[in-house]
């Protein structure tokens, strides 16, 4: 590349507490480019790009832009200067439209009577320009998550910035709606604007970006164009060299063997009509029918906030279900309290797992054993065997790679992916017929993930079964016998192995072909 | 190592509120040094002050524990010192219809019947919080006040002890009447009853699987639940049994300490055990040595106030700026 760099960040520096979250990294965007910033959880990528933004002050390094220093002191100061950012998690009012989100904090022609029509008028040409075409009338709870995010996007736009950034945006968004957003961000690089795409997907970084830099633990590891890199670079770069990737399951590409399960044998799990209302009425799950065999490892997936919640919760017994039977190895368990499935029955790892599963006031011995501490060997008679749980709990420590002080340490001192590790160690510690895990794999780095994968694998060898539900597709693709889709609380499809198809089950995820597919379950 | 440094805080933070509170006890114009000397040394000058203290000790940590056990499950129990009050009309109650019982009978049947009033005034507010989810820091405050004109209308009625200036009931039965430790200056066995249940508390909370649910419980309600504790249960269980303990500090001021029912028994332990209880920062095996500290002040205060002329309230301005150094301490480590 001859072309002048737009942005340089030169051996940028961010100490956490005593944590080094980038250590001396270096970065560079040349405008008109995709740029995408590549590593697992922890790489320290939206750290940097937060430091870019404002959010963070760096502790060392220079920020050049345009061939001058820049002092960011906050996002307005970013905005001004031409950096826009479009965080994972949207900034937006839902109960405003479009328009008044998109105008909120910019000066208006009219700021007395409140007239958009002129503001309106932008966001309609700058949709149509860069084909992110959006209803600048709609109120934004209304809008599917595609929809905010080009919203947010358009936000960005709209306040004429230069330099794009972009969060792991394709989180939660169908294939479909994937291939949207791309079509968008080359639209908008060839009107001259650049892009850094976030992400710690490989396959999308491969597919969009033109360059593309490695983070891995705070230190950049390579920056290289697309054409001058096969994916065994950046694997390699992502993961160091403590990995083996011949045997890893996050590399295969799916190709992993699946060995049989046993068609005969009584399902692990068998859902009649399975339905929930809240106490409104409102219909969270409805007409839920499926069985899943020992052994197996049963996906679902779906945009988030499509009753996954509610059925984990059903099939753990947090919730009863308003209609419908459970049936667990032919035993009616609807109703049974969670306390009683946590023995050999269930394994939970809980989507919200600050919320739904994590003790902060209480140390990560204490943590380690919630919901286990009535059963043995934690606990004799009334009383818990401290020292026994200690033992055990030092053992997960290391072979989960928990980072933490000691059984003692209170759990608030953990980071989001330590708990996470916490809350994998706690559902494989025990036996488990059957395991529920939403979202088991959010906030682990490639290893990690890795190491949760063939965990799961493991589990099928001896007959226990897995009900895996992820807003990862890529996830469930690579590991999962068979996956339904969940729909406004129904199940909309269920997919052999053989049959996954990844368009296909972004068009049931979206609602669309929901009665076709009905359609073709009632033909065969 | 680590004991140490968790009582740095403690230390700087006495220190500290003894030097602000120095600054107004010379503004009353009295010897600073003296002061201290009197507020800090009272209670192991005589045989007498230290009993004093002890005496003073038992009701602080029982109220304490009676606010440090729904604590634990993330609830708060105003109601400490109404537990009490009508733990203590239960006993005097029973101490009195009973009186000529002999001591094996009465003495179980008046602890027995000031817990279990305890008990029963502590599971009002549960009770309202199981069914109706009604704030039970309101519920429990606010029986505080009916427990007032309760023990008004035992201590005036028919109970009354007509010879006293005071509202006070007549003496409950001798076979009422907690055995002495010592008899002169006078130590009841109270003392033993308060130190058991404190390490009985310690042992529950750190030990069993109840005491476990009881702190995941607090922790975090939502994932105690999630996974299959039953945490209604949990809060009721824990108001309840702070009721049960902060009745048994009215049964030993009855059955150990006064052997009649007295309005105003009830001091200031609520608050004192509220700051107790946040001075150890909930801990439960800390109470009692904090218990002791405070009232030591207690002591010394009262004293200073006799000798000296200096107001008792400064005490109270001792003890409230312990706490706020203490907590003020909690700010600046997550610095």
């Amino acid at each position: 590349m001859e072309k002048e760099a737009i942005l340089e960040l030169r051996n940028i520096r961010k100490v956490f507490d005593k944590n080094v979250a980038l250590d001396s990294v270096s970065f560079s965007l040349y405008p008109g480019e995709i740029h995408g910033l590549l590593g697992g959880n922890g790489a320290g990528k939206t750290t940097l790009m937060n430091v870019l933004y404002g959010l963070y002050r760096r502790d060392d390094g220079d920020i050049n832009f345009h061939g001058q220093k820049l002092n960011i002191q906050g996002p307005k100061d970013a905005i001004t200067h031409g950096i826009g950012m479009v965080h994972q998690h949207f900034l937006q009012i839902g109960s405003y439209t479009v328009l008044e989100n998109i105008v909120l904090g910019t000066d208006v022609s009219h700021p007395v009577t409140m007239k958009l029509s002129a503001e309106a008028q932008k966001i309609i040409d700058l949709g149509n320009r860069f084909r992110l075409p959006v209803d600048p009338n709609a109120v934004v709870d209304t809008l599917p998550v595609g929809t905010r995010q080009k919203v947010e996007i358009l936000k960005a736009l709209y306040r004429g910035v230069e330099v794009l950034i972009l969060d792991e945006p394709t989180t939660n968004l169908t294939p479909q709606e994937v291939d949207d957003l791309f079509e968008s961000l080359r639209v908008i690089v060839n009107e001259g604007l650049s892009i850094v795409f976030i992400t710690h997907k490989l396959r999308e970084v491969l597919h969009v970006c033109d360059r593309i830099t490695v983070l891995r633990e705070g230190r950049n590891i390579t920056s290289l164009t697309r054409a001058e890199a096969s994916e065994e670079i950046f694997v390699r770069a992502m993961v160091g060299d403590q990995m083996k990737i011949e045997g890893s399951v996050y590399f295969s590409h799916g190709s992993m063997a699946n060995t049989a399960v046993d068609e005969s044998a009584i399902p692990a799990l068998e859902m009649h009509d399975v339905g929930l209302k809240t106490k409104e009425g409102i219909s969270r799950l409805a007409g839920l029918n499926f069985q899943i065999r020992q052994g197996e490892l049963f996906g679902v997936a779906g945009v988030a906030g499509n009753g996954q919640r509610e059925l984990a919760e059903c099939v753990t017994g947090v919730v009863i279900p308003t209609e419908g039977k459970i049936l667990m190895k032919g035993e009616d368990v609807t109703g049974v309290s969670v306390c009683e499935l946590l023995k050999d029955w269930i394994s939970y790892i809980p989507e919200d797992r600050l919320h739904d599963g994590f003790l902060p006031k209480a140390n990560v011995a204490q943590n380690l054993i919630l919901g286990y501490h009535r059963q043995k060997p934690y606990c004799e008679g009334s009383f818990i065997k401290w020292d026994t749980v200690y033992d055990k709990v030092r053992g997960y420590i290391g072979e989960y790679k928990i980072k933490t002080n000691g059984p003692e340490d209170p759990g608030g001192n953990l980071s989001g992916g330590n708990i996470q590790r916490v809350m994998i160690a706690r559902a494989f510690s025990m036996n488990s017929h059957m395991m529920v895990a939403h979202n088991p794999t959010r906030g682990l780095d490639i290893p990690s993930m890795d190491f949760v994968y063939n965990k799961m694998l493991e589990r099928k060898e001896t007959g226990a079964s897995t009900l895996l539900i992820s807003e990862d597709l890529d996830e469930l693709l690579l590991i999962c016998d068979r996956i339904a889709v969940l729909y406004r609380g129904q199940i909309v499809g269920i997919l052999d192995r053989k049959d996954f198809d990844k368009y296909a089950i972004g068009r049931l995820m979206s609602g669309i072909q929901a009665e076709e597919t009905a359609d073709l379950r009632a033909a065969s | 190592m680590t004991i140490v440094r968790k009582l740095v805080p403690y230390v700087i933070a006495i220190i500290a509120s003894f030097a602000a509170a120095g600054i107004f006890i010379a503004l009353t114009g009295a010897n600073v040094f003296q002061a201290y000397e009197t507020i800090l040394f009272t209670s192991f000058r005589t045989p007498n002050g230290f009993v004093q203290t002890l005496l003073k000790f038992i009701p602080l940590t029982l109220q304490a524990l009676a606010f440090t056990i729904p604590l634990t499950a993330g609830k708060f129990n105003m109601g400490g010192e109404g537990q009490m009050i009508v733990g203590a009309i239960a006993a005097s109650v029973v101490g009195i219809l009973g009186a000529d019982l002999p001591a094996v009978i009465l003495l179980p049947l008046v602890v027995l019947a000031g817990v279990a009033a305890g008990a029963i005034w502590g599971f009002i507010p549960a009770w309202l919080l199981y069914k109706f989810n009604i704030n039970e820091i309101l519920t429990s405050m606010l029986l505080n006040f009916v427990s007032f004109q309760i023990i008004d209308l035992v201590a005036t009625g028919a109970l009354r002890d007509p010879v006293a200036g005071h509202p006070t009931t007549v003496q409950i039965g001798q076979g009422g009447f907690l055995p002495m430790l010592i008899k002169n200056p006078p130590l009841n066995a109270g003392l033993i009853l308060a130190l058991l249940v404190a390490a009985g508390v310690y042992l529950y909370t750190t030990r069993t699987t109840g005491g476990y649910e009881l702190v995941a419980t607090g922790a975090n309600p939502r994932a105690a639940a999630v996974f299959g504790i039953n945490v209604k249960r949990m809060f009721v269980f824990s108001i309840v049994l702070a009721g049960a303990i902060a009745g048994l500090s009215g049964v030993i001021e009855v059955a150990g300490v006064q052997h009649r029912l007295i309005v105003g028994l009830q001091h200031n332990f609520l608050v004192l055990g509220v700051i107790i209880a946040l001075i150890s920062r909930g801990n439960n095996l800390a109470v009692p040595f904090v218990a002791f500290f405070i009232a030591i002040l207690e002591i010394g205060a009262s004293a200073m106030q006799r000798t000296m002329n200096v107001p008792i309230e400064m005490v109270f301005i001792v003890e409230a700026l312990v706490l706020l150094f203490v907590l003020l301490s909690d700010v600046f480590r997550r610095r």
